[in-house]
């Protein structure tokens, strides 16, 4: 699969909101446990070796993913295609480890794109107004509901 | 550097959301020539096949750090995405006919996690607000729910905007990041570099707006906001099977 590379690794040197020497295992089952940088940007984790090379080792999409706690110190990310492809992290605190997955979950772009449309809805609900008009992208099929209708034009208040 | 192939192929093919697709002329990179090609927007990813029924994808293009402009072509209805900095590429599309080039663009210019980050940010911040007036009614009997533990991203250079200008500012000009489709993705992730500095350890992340470290669950935060609505609704019929004869006595008698 073709992909903007040069771009990605410009990507990967973004400041971050994340990044860790972590333990490292998987996809596969029975890959040892190698150190590596991880660094999330954006929705991708990127992975280096220790050693500051220019560019990362691998890139992994934070999407359509479950992050789960494994144990105290450690993290899963698996992919839903298959139960069996998973990336195993080793922190080195159980805090770290906290923080770890809740910023890998709330990096996903689903996830930002569900609060988006749960705001803008509240926002119309409370004030009749909806809060994407003023920057004219209203009818973009990305911010609409789930259902896929988009907010209706007659203004409404609940009655509380 | 690899990228996982096998997860960009599942969330391709999987039911998240899609925010455009349909064919596009792209130039190719060696060949100058343009091939038409099936392209799939999800999110921050443009993902293209040969034909809409293929399953194998030729390539994605990850669309962060780039501007999406017009562009000099002899192909009609062209656009561009352009990565400036050196070396670095520039993808030459060309569409069918001018709405689904003004389709596309304004679809690639909203595109970036950037771009989504900020909104989602400006979003909470007038949502607060809007709650906010709301609890300041004496008539209303519900109490909103605390927002001391909230604190907001606060974004330091002058091309972004504090979150506070977003709160009470209400004209469109306040933000120029998020104006109009003009500005592009770059602006945000290459010239707000501090928008996602993180020099400091105990600054949260851009979106965290309930402090929560494990769990965020925002359906949850939606059932705790109605919760009020509902218990007073549970309350009211509650009043209503009660007192079926007072209602009664209390309608108007027009006779």
């Amino acid at each position: 699969m073709r992909f903007n590379e040069k771009e990605l690794v410009l990507l990967s040197r973004q400041p971050s909101e994340r990044a860790a020497e972590l333990g490292m295992r998987g996809p596969k089952k029975g890959d040892v446990v190698k150190k590596r940088l991880v660094k999330l940007v954006v929705n991708f984790l990127f992975i280096s070796g220790l050693m500051r090379k220019r560019s990362p080792i691998g890139a992994l999409l934070l999407e359509q993913c479950r992050v789960e706690r494994e144990d105290s110190q450690t993290f899963s990310i698996a992919f839903l295609d298959e139960a069996e492809r998973k990336y195993v992290f080793e922190c080195d605190t159980e805090e770290q480890c906290a923080e770890w997955i809740d910023s890998i979950i709330k990096a996903s772009y689903e996830f930002m794109r569900k609060n988006l449309i749960f705001y803008r809805t509240e926002i119309h609900r409370l004030t009749g107004k909806d809060p994407l008009e003023q920057y004219g992208i209203s009818d973009e099929a990305r911010f609409q509901v789930s259902n896929g209708r988009p907010l209706p034009t007659v203004p409404f208040l609940v009655a509380l | 550097m690899k990228i996982d192939e096998k997860v960009l192929t599942y969330f391709e093919s999987s039911n998240s959301p899609v925010d455009k697709e349909g064919y596009l002329y792209k130039k190719g990179e060696i060949k100058t020539s343009y091939q038409k090609r099936w392209f799939v927007l999800k999110g921050n990813l443009l993902f293209y096949k040969d034909r809409q029924t293929d399953r194998d994808l030729v390539g994605v293009i990850v669309l962060e750090g780039c501007t999406v402009q017009l562009c000099e072509s002899e192909e009609k209805f062209a656009f561009s995405l352009v990565w400036s900095e050196p070396g670095l590429r520039t993808y030459k599309f060309a569409a069918e006919d001018q709405a689904s080039q003004e389709s596309w663009i304004k679809a690639l210019l909203s595109a970036s996690h950037s771009y989504l980050a900020l909104l989602v940010v400006d979003m909470e911040s007038k949502y607060r607000d809007a709650v906010g007036a709301l609890s300041s009614q004496p008539s209303k009997p519900f109490v909103m729910p605390n927002f001391n533990t909230i604190q907001p991203a606060v974004f330091v250079t002058s091309n972004t905007c504090t979150s506070s200008a977003l709160g009470t500012a209400s004209s469109p000009n306040s933000c120029p990041n998020l104006q109009a489709l003009t500005i592009s993705s770059k602006t945000a992730s290459k010239k707000s570099p501090k928008l996602r500095s993180k020099k400091n350890a105990s600054v949260v992340p851009m979106f965290d707006p309930f402090q929560t470290i494990g769990e965020y669950d925002f359906n949850q935060l939606h059932e705790d906001y109605g919760k009020e609505v509902k218990e007073l609704i549970a309350m009211w019929s509650k009043k209503g099977h009660g007192g079926a004869n007072v209602q009664d006595e209390n309608l108007i008698d027009f006779g």
